[in-house]
């Protein structure tokens, strides 16, 4: 299914959470967005509801207290859906791994990311370049 | 009655439902340009050329994505909705002369026809925010339910005033009668027309629920509003309905207040040249996205009833006291 291949890589929805992150990482996926790097050229929206959203965009540490809400709002996401961590905190827990209230990154609690965007916090071009090879690799995600 | 080939494809392909569908996806991918140009961006760019097929690609995407019903929804209604939601909208741009000469189904009263289809579209939106089981589709449909209420009326009010000064209620005769006159309603009997047209377009804003009247999706406060819970399929039906809602606001702007003596003459030129007043009109609200900020419910609310309906008022009786007079 070429077109379906092609539609899908054309227009990745993405749902930013921050799981307890300092900030810093939210405001470089919020410069993404914004005039001097603008994601929406990718055919990329923001949307504020899980239920329509294709890649989940994780910034931050995961805390006690928000791991179960990032499982629900991976869970209500509807299949084909991607997880991409940004930050280090994201994807380790960063300075915060061991903390009593920290879990770690998104993989110790969903188990997987599709895509890592190191750094603290990454640089909008490094997120991009991030989505853009989650992007392509849509391209060859087959249908459950 | 009995259908011929010329009829079949006026409904079917031009300017029927293939041609209206098409541009509901061009207007918005325009819509998306021209904000994304007033805030300095590119827009969509890399799905075809200048990313002209961004609406395509999105709806196919969520043609193919997982169907979630949650649990507590009426299923029924949730499927019907979005059905409609594209039904609706539809239906009504078979009033308009989008030919720039008569519409496909055209008969004295047309005009009250599409107003009340308006009006049943937004009841849509409220089956389907309270069908959802959702506080945030609840909370978003509620304040659509409450928009209505304000907006109805001069939206109504106003659309008559076309209609007073063509002596017609027929969308296609409304548009006919500006050729006959040699004047666009917009600049006749100056300044009522243009008051007129100004109040139509605050009410097509608020109907199209765009900036500045987005409080019923407001995707900062309430999620994405009656949206909430749509997947998949309801989803790209819901989005596609909203285009073809913008293109039959906008076809309604140009139909009534921007007729011209020249164009609907010449066999050719009509349908590009209503077309364009189309695009003009769908520019400005597009336009207007990119500049203001979001009224909360109670200021729109408030907008509507203590200024835009009594101006509409006003409108209407001058404009009849200026035709008695003239």
């Amino acid at each position: 299914m070429g077109l379906l291949r092609w539609a899908r890589a054309a227009s990745p929805w993405i749902l930013h959470f921050n799981t307890g992150a300092c900030n810093a990482c939210d405001i470089e996926v919020v410069a993404a967005l914004t005039p001097r790097f603008d994601v929406e050229r990718f055919g990329a929206l923001k949307v504020g509801s899980p239920r329509h959203a294709d890649i989940l965009v994780v910034t931050g540490p995961v805390t006690r207290e928000s791991e179960p809400r990032l499982r629900r709002l991976y869970e209500q996401m509807p299949e084909p859906k991607l997880v991409m961590a940004v930050g280090t905190c994201a994807i380790s827990g960063g300075v915060f791994a061991g903390c009593y209230n920290v879990r770690g990154g998104v993989i110790n609690v969903l188990g997987k990311a599709d895509m890592m965007v190191p750094g603290c916090p990454p640089r909008p071009e490094a997120i991009l370049e991030g989505l853009i090879k989650l992007v392509e690799r849509l391209r060859g995600i087959k249908k459950r | 009655m009995v259908l011929s080939l010329n009829d079949l494809i006026a409904m079917l392909i031009f300017p029927g439902f293939f041609f209206l569908i098409l541009m509901a996806f061009f207007l918005e991918w325009l819509d998306r340009k021209v904000v994304a140009k007033v805030q300095d961006r590119y827009g969509p760019l890399m799905a075809g050329p200048a990313g002209i097929l961004q609406p395509i690609a999105d709806f196919i995407k969520l043609l193919s994505k997982e169907d979630i019903v949650p649990r507590g929804a009426n299923k029924v209604l949730l499927t019907a909705g979005p059905i409609l939601m594209v039904a609706l909208p539809l239906t009504a741009l078979l009033f308009v002369p989008i030919d720039g000469q008569s519409a496909i189904v055209d008969f004295e009263g047309s005009l009250i026809a599409v107003l009340f289809i308006l009006i049943l579209t937004t009841q849509l939106v409220l089956l389907i925010g309270w069908a959802s089981a959702n506080v945030f589709a609840a909370e978003g449909s509620m304040r659509s339910a409450l928009q209505m209420l304000s907006y109805e009326i001069p939206l109504a009010l106003t659309a008559i005033c076309p209609a007073l000064m063509a002596g017609s209620l027929s969308l296609s005769e409304i548009y006919r009668a500006q050729a006959e006159l040699g004047w666009p309603f917009l600049a006749y009997l100056p300044p009522l027309g243009a008051i007129s047209f100004l109040v139509f377009l605050t009410c097509s804003l608020a109907e199209l629920e765009r900036v500045p009247f987005d409080a019923p999706e407001a995707e900062t406060e309430i999620v994405a509003g009656w949206m909430t819970e749509l997947t998949g399929r309801r989803l790209a039906l819901v989005k596609l309905g909203r285009n073809l809602d913008f293109l039959l606001m906008a076809s309604l702007m140009a139909s009534l207040y921007l007729g011209d003596p020249i164009t609907p003459s010449l066999p050719l030129l009509a349908p590009a040249a209503f077309i364009l007043k189309t695009l003009a009109c769908a520019g400005i609200m597009s336009f207007a996205r990119g500049l203001v900020a979001r009224f909360r419910i109670d200021q729109a609310l408030h907008l509507f009833w203590t200024y835009i309906i009594p101006i509409s008022v006003g409108v209407l009786v001058a404009t009849k006291l200026a035709l008695l007079l003239a």
